[in-house]
Formats: structure tokens, sequence, C-alpha cells
């Protein structure tokens, strides 16, 4: 447990030592904060019907997706790729730290580091707040949602990022398999017939965030989310494995 | 301590370690010598279990390496070739946390971090930043951490790589020191630093292992263990027959000018015979001198191939190419 904590602190140390880390999070904090604008703007307007906002804000929107498709890969792509580059990764699999404690502690990391960039979005919570009563209910459950999908889309990246040497290739592998995990549920609006639209409509991660927003927890999204992420981190655990001293 | 049987590593359709095998017993500092792309590096990765070998097995203090992973890695201290720290941190943040990862307490901590970075002489860089230290001092600081965890086996491949004359000095003795309580591998290609440091030498070349024991018997073990230079005021061809026929003498080359070289075999000493026949024919002796092979002529004879197979080696590059 000592030796996991260890693996984590060293990780979000390089994470916040890396002008990457300030990049992302002033970049994440500018397009939420556009996205917000155009959201309330948007609502604002007297056409349209009344929506919560947060809804909107919480995988409503396209932006959402885009980001969170862009953004994860260049989270995790440094994780294993790096230490495997420079070399550092011979130390570590060589000390008394299993596979499987490695790529859990990196991944820790990358989902502390992930949870601190939204963060700040409590500041419209609270912006909010201050206009109108807020049904905190569907508040959480967006939040839920969203860790969920950290979860889920930064095991990708961490598998990605074990595979190969180079991060700009590990962030684009992980793009790529992401791009796929987000958009084979919304084949489910094309699909005809009952059985593949329902197996469908399971995987389907933007009416999952729907839900989410909308206060619904559903017990089938979070296993859905769950057991991917896990499958994901034993890929990765393998992937270590396999490719010690390549 | 450390057996290693039959270890073979084959990349693609090369052994880069053919059927390795020996012993090191606790407390051996063991000398790995062997020309650029013997194979050292691999053989010390296959021990630390970075590399799965290809056959063969590695047991340190009874525990085989690939089936008792996580428990050899404990006892291991591990200094690899390049030695890789994390740039962004200090030098202490990364002493506590090699620490950490292998197992110390949090009681011990401070101590062991005191005494690895007093050990290897890095005590006044402690606040800096990896990234901006000297190629000499990261070495120290990837050798601290090897150590950090006072293992019972020590790995280190060219530790004084880098390092000024008065560290790899200091990195030495810190070694032989290292030496009484620890085992130790080490690899390197300067051959004085071997028979200071090592007990025993093992010669690598090709992947192959083609010498085996302590430096005096590689020195001594090798045809033509000793060379005598002789000068005589004498006639020339006479000399020559006369310190030809002395027993122990296996072969006599005339370098012109009354100066001979005599091939001494293996345990025999000439030297006395030499002057009792000046002496008994009235020649004059003007320099006996005794010299034995170093251990970089027997580095030399044991690793370079004949002229011929190293004239074909490019030939056969370009035909693959
Ligand atoms: N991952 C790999 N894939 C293919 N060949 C490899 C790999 N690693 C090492 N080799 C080859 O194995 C051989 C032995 O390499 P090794 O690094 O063990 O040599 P060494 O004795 O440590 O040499 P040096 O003195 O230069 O450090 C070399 O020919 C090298 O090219
Ligand atoms: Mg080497």
């Amino acid at each position: 447990m000592r030796k996991l904590f260890a693996l984590v602190q060293r990780e979000l140390l390089a994470y916040f030592s890396s002008p990457l880390a300030y990049v992302v999070l002033t970049a994440f904090l500018f397009i939420n904060g556009y996205v917000f604008y155009l959201i309330v703007a948007f609502l604002n307007d007297p056409r349209t019907q009344a929506m919560a906002p947060l809804k909107l804000l919480f995988g409503g929107t396209i932006f959402f997706w885009l980001f969170l498709l862009f953004v994860v890969p260049v989270i995790t792509m440094r994780l294993l790729a790096e230490e495997r580059r420079t070399g550092t990764l011979e130390v570590l699999l060589t000390s008394p730290v299993s596979e499987g404690q490695v790529v859990a502690g990196k991944f820790i990391a990358a989902f502390v580091f992930y949870l601190f960039l939204w963060l700040p979005t409590w500041v419209y919570v609270w912006i909010l707040a201050g206009h109108a009563k807020i049904d905190f209910g569907p508040v959480w459950a967006g939040y839920l949602g969203i860790a969920l999908l950290g979860l889920l889309f930064l095991s990708v990246g961490t598998l990605t990022s074990a595979l190969v040497r180079n991060q700009i290739i590990a962030a684009i592998l992980a793009f790529a398999v992401l791009v796929v995990v987000f958009s084979i549920g919304l084949v489910e609006n094309i699909a005809t017939g009952a059985a593949l639209k329902g197996a469908l409509g399971y995987m389907n991660l933007w009416d999952h965030m729907d839900d989410f927003a909308k206060g619904i927890v559903d017990t089938r999204h979070i296993v859905y989310s769950l057991s991917l992420t896990g499958f994901f981190l034993f890929l990765a655990t393998k992937a270590l494995e396999a490719s010690k001293g390549r | 301590m450390i057996e290693v049987e039959g270890l073979t590593k084959r990349f693609v359709d090369k052994d880069v370690v053919a059927n390795v095998s020996f012993f090191v017993p606790e407390g051996e500092v063991l000398g790995f010598l062997g020309p650029n792309g013997a194979g050292k590096t691999t053989t010390m990765r296959m021990i630390t279990g970075f590399l799965p070998p290809t056959s063969g097995s590695v047991k340190v203090a009874g525990l085989d390496v690939s089936r008792d992973s996580l428990a050899v890695r404990a006892r291991i201290g591990y200094l690899p070739e390049n030695v890789a720290l994390y740039p962004e941190m200090r030098v202490e943040e990364y002493l506590r946390f090699r620490a950490a990862v292998e197992g110390v307490g949090r009681a011990e901590m401070r101590a062991r971090v005191d005494e690895a970075a007093e050990r290897c002489m890095i005590a006044e860089v402690r606040r800096q930043v990896i990234g901006t230290l000297s190629k000499g001092y990261r070495q120290r600081v990837g050798l601290a951490g090897a150590l950090i965890h006072r293992p019972p086996v020590l790995i280190l491949d060219e530790p004084t790589v880098g390092l000024d004359p008065r560290q790899i000095v200091k990195i030495r003795e810190l070694i032989i020191e290292l030496g009484r309580e620890h085992t130790v591998i080490l690899s390197t290609h300067i051959l004085p630093e071997v028979e200071q440091v090592c007990r025993r030498v093992l010669i690598i070349d090709d992947g192959k292992l083609v010498a085996d024991g302590t430096p005096e018997q590689l020195r001594g073990g090798f045809s033509g263990a000793a060379q005598l230079a002789v000068q005589l005021e004498a006639p020339e061809g006479e000399a020559r027959a006369a310190l030809e026929a002395l027993s122990g003498s296996s072969g006599v080359k005339s370098e012109g000018n009354g100066h001979f070289r005599i091939a001494v075999e293996a345990g025999s000493d000439l030297r006395r015979e030499v002057f009792k026949l000046a002496v008994a024919k009235g020649w004059m002796l003007l320099e006996l001198a005794q010299t034995t092979p170093s251990l970089e002529d027997v580095f030399l004879r044991l690793t370079t191939h004949d002229a011929a197979a190293e004239a074909e080696a490019p030939v056969a590059e370009v035909a693959n190419a």
C-alpha cells in the first residue's frame, strides 16, 4: 500500500512539474468557460424551452465529448511510454513492485489529475446557485457520471501508453480507441433489430451521461463503465508484463 | 548466492547470450568483462528479472527469478547501464521514492536516505533537481538508489562510467567495502578496476563464457605466462641456442643487438638460469626483466577473433543489406 502511495505521489509530482499539466488545465478552463457562457446565453434566449444548464454542461453538448476525447489521451500518453523511453521503467520493474501496482499507481494519479481538472467547474454550480434554486441531486449524479467516464477513458489511455514507447503514438492510439468506445453506442440510432439496438443502447455513453445529468443513477451504466475500466487495466498490466526488456 | 544455469537469450535469430553458467557465492565481488555487444548487459538484465531468458534459469538466494520474481527483486539492488532517473525530482525526493518502492519502512527512511547519500557522496546535492545534475552526480544518485534498501545482492552495470578520477577511486573503495556485506556483480571496461575490486572475473565474448577465475589465475593460466627480456653481450647464434635449451623456455625471439625475448612456460622462472648461463659462458648480462601478462593481454587474446573473420564481417553485412 505504501509502495502504491509512493508511485501515485511520484506520478502526481511529474504531472504538476510539467508544463503540459498547466496547458491542459488552462485549455480546459477556457473551453469549459466558453461552453458555459454559450449554454447560459442559449438558455436566456426566450425561444428555448426551460432546461437545466448543468445538464447541458455535463455531456449535453458535443464540446464535452470532443474535449474528453482529446484531453484524456494527453493526460495518459506520458504514463508508461515515457518511462519506457527514458529507461526508468527498468528500475521500476526490477523493484519489488508488481506490474499491476505500477499500472494502478499510474492510473490513480491520472484519475486524481482528471478530477482536479473538473474541480473549478464547481464555480458554475456556485454561480447558478446564486441565481436560482439548484437541485443538487442531478449535480452530484452528473459528477458521478463524469468520474465514471474518466475512469473508463483513462484506462484506455493507460493501456495504449503501456503498448508503445512514443508518447505521441500512445496518444493517437488512445484517441482512436476512445472514438470507437464512444461511437459504438451511437450506432444504436441507426441500428435495426431490437436485440442489436438494445445491446448498443447499453453501450451508449452519450445516453449514460444524459441519464446521470438528469439525476438518474442507473447501476447498469456504472457496471458497464467499471467493468470496461477493469478490462482495459488488466490488458495494460498484461502488456507491461509481456513487454519487459523490450 | 547467485546461480546461473545454461542461460540463453535469443534476439531474432542470434544467441546474444549462449548457454552461460556460473555461480557466485555470498560475499563475492564478481567482475564481468567483455567487448561491446558481448552480452554483459543482457545477462545482468536476466539476473534482475527485467528480461526473461529464452532458456536456462537464474536463482538468487535459492529463489527462481521467473517464479519468485518479486522476492528476488526485493533482494537485488540494480544500477542499469544508462542510469535513468526522473529529471523533475529532487535528489532527496528520488531517494525517498526509491526507498519506499523498495519497501523501506517509514521509521528507517531517514536513516537510509542519509546513509546512501553519504556513501555515494551526494549529500551536497540533496536539494538539487536531478535534471540539473552533471553526469557523474547522476551516476552517483543512481548508485545511491540501488543500495538504499541494503540489498544482499548488487548488480552494477558499468558503475564508474562518467566519473572523474577521484570519484572513480572513491566509488571503487565503496564497492570494495560493499563487497564485505553484499554479493556484487559489476561490469566494466576498465581492466585495472577489475584487478583492484574483484575477487573473481568472468570474461564473456559473443555471448559465450570464455574465462572464469581470479585475476591472478587468468593472468597465469594462459600460454606464455611470462616473458623474459634479456640483453647479452654474446655471439647471437650461440646465445640463442643456449637460451632455447633452458628447460622451461618455450621459444626465443632474437631482436638484434643482443636483445632476446624468451617465452616462459607457466609456472617456471628462468631468471636464475639465465644469470647462471651468462656467468658460466662469461657473457655480459646487460638486462634481465620479467614481464607477466596483464589482464589486458589476457582479455585481448580471448576476445580477438582472427583477422580473416574480422575482414569477412563487413562483407557479410553488405550481402545481407
Ligand atoms: N532488445 C534487443 N533486441 C535485439 N538485440 C539486442 C537487444 N538488446 C541487446 N541486443 C543485442 O545483444 C547484444 C549484446 O548486447 P549487450 O547490451 O548485452 O552488450 P554488452 O556486453 O552490455 O555491451 P557494452 O559493453 O557495449 O555495454 C548486442 O549485439 C545487442 O545489439
Ligand atoms: Mg552493456
